[in-house]
């Protein structure tokens, strides 16, 4: 995995493994890999992965099983919030963006359709090319 | 946590020139340590100071042990293997580190040149810079020593095998065991740092931790580290 250096590292596993549990790779209850392993697969410090693991035990998205390792949540409602709390977080950041080039939220949701229209028909002409 | 390393006010000269001044500087255990700086900067010579193969004024704490000569018993540190003739098969070297340390562990061994593809049967004239590296790396590494002492394992290296060095260690640091890590070029190994430590003007110019550094700057290790130099003539 390629890691972006200003980020705080164990932000960037925290944010890698939301993903791989919003895609479904990760599902509730899977367990995930020791954290030496994690360690060698993202290329990144043990005592980093503890930490972003050790802070997502605390949020309550893994539960770690003393003696068997760490494992996804089976709680869908904290699953659901998680999943709220990512697409708010990217909400965020194009809102702010979006502001920041003095549009008001009308133009705001305006442009936003309008890109999905655009985008969708755009990404049917790929697939059928 | 407990310190492996502990020195205080530690200063070298070599030939009347002063290559480290005061230098003050704790290790915990269980840590990756970047030690940054330039070429010439007193890396190695820190390294050196710390196994006890040189001798400066000051004290040095491996372990809470501050005799030097006991310093390599809990100390790996990568030998440029000058001593061995270049006719000299990796296993005859391979041989001897477990006669003079008593924690070479073979199996450790094996596994590591399976894993960095070292064939032992070579001999030491007969290999390349970056084979060389591994080798040293592997000898280092199967040690199981408190602190492990790198000092720049990645030059002239190509990147395949700069990526399974880096593997290589986050796969066989003994959980509390420290490693320092000595480098000018930081960008590939940041993400497995846990600190850096910057070696500038004589001393120990600065020593955080990298997410903190990347959180309260918001800037990469690379970027904070050349931002020291700014202003000041660089070498390379």
């Amino acid at each position: 995995m390629k890691f972006d250096d200003k980020i705080p590292i164990y932000y960037q596993i925290k944010n890698y493994l939301y993903h791989e549990m919003m895609t479904g790779a990760l599902k509730p209850g899977d367990k995930l890999p020791a954290v030496r392993q994690l360690a060698v697969d993202l290329t990144v410090n043990v005592n980093t992965v503890q930490r972003a693991l050790g802070e997502m035990i605390t949020e309550g998205i893994l539960e770690s099983q003393r003696g068997k390792g760490n494992f996804v949540t089976m709680n869908e409602q904290r699953i659901t919030r998680l999943k709220e709390q990512l697409v708010m977080e990217q909400l965020e950041r194009v809102y702010e963006q979006l502001h920041a080039l003095n549009l008001t939220d009308e133009q705001i949701i305006t442009s936003l359709k309008q890109y999905i229209a655009q985008r969708g028909q755009r990404d049917d002409q790929r697939v059928s090319d | 946590m407990t310190n492996v390393l502990a020195i205080n006010q530690l200063t070298y000269k070599h030939n009347l020139k002063t290559i480290l001044k005061d230098v003050d500087l704790t290790l915990e255990t269980g840590k990756i340590i970047g030690l940054l700086g330039e070429n010439g900067a007193g890396k190695t010579t820190l390294m050196r100071l710390i196994t006890g193969s040189a001798k400066g004024s000051g004290t040095i704490a491996v372990c809470g042990d501050s005799v030097a000569a006991h310093h390599k018993s809990h100390v790996s540190f990568t030998e440029q293997l000058r001593g061995f003739k270049p006719n000299t098969r990796i296993d005859r070297v391979a041989n001897f580190y477990r006669t003079v340390y008593p924690d070479f562990d073979g199996q450790r061994f094996e596994e590591l040149i399976t894993f960095l593809q070292i064939d032992t049967s070579l001999k030491l004239g007969a290999l390349s810079k970056g084979m060389k590296e591994k080798v040293v790396i592997a000898l280092t590494l199967a040690r199981q020593a408190q602190l492990y002492l790198l000092d720049e394992p990645f030059s002239g290296i190509d990147s395949m095998s700069r990526k399974r060095i880096i593997s290589s260690i986050i796969k066989w640091k003994p959980e509390d065991a420290t490693m320092v890590i000595s480098d000018h070029y930081v960008s590939e190994i940041a993400p497995i740092l846990d600190e850096v430590v910057i070696v500038k003007d004589q001393g120990i110019y600065a020593h955080k931790p990298s997410d903190a550094i990347r959180e309260e700057f918001g800037i990469g290790i690379e970027a904070y580290y050349e931002s020291l130099y700014e202003g000041g003539v660089k070498h390379d």
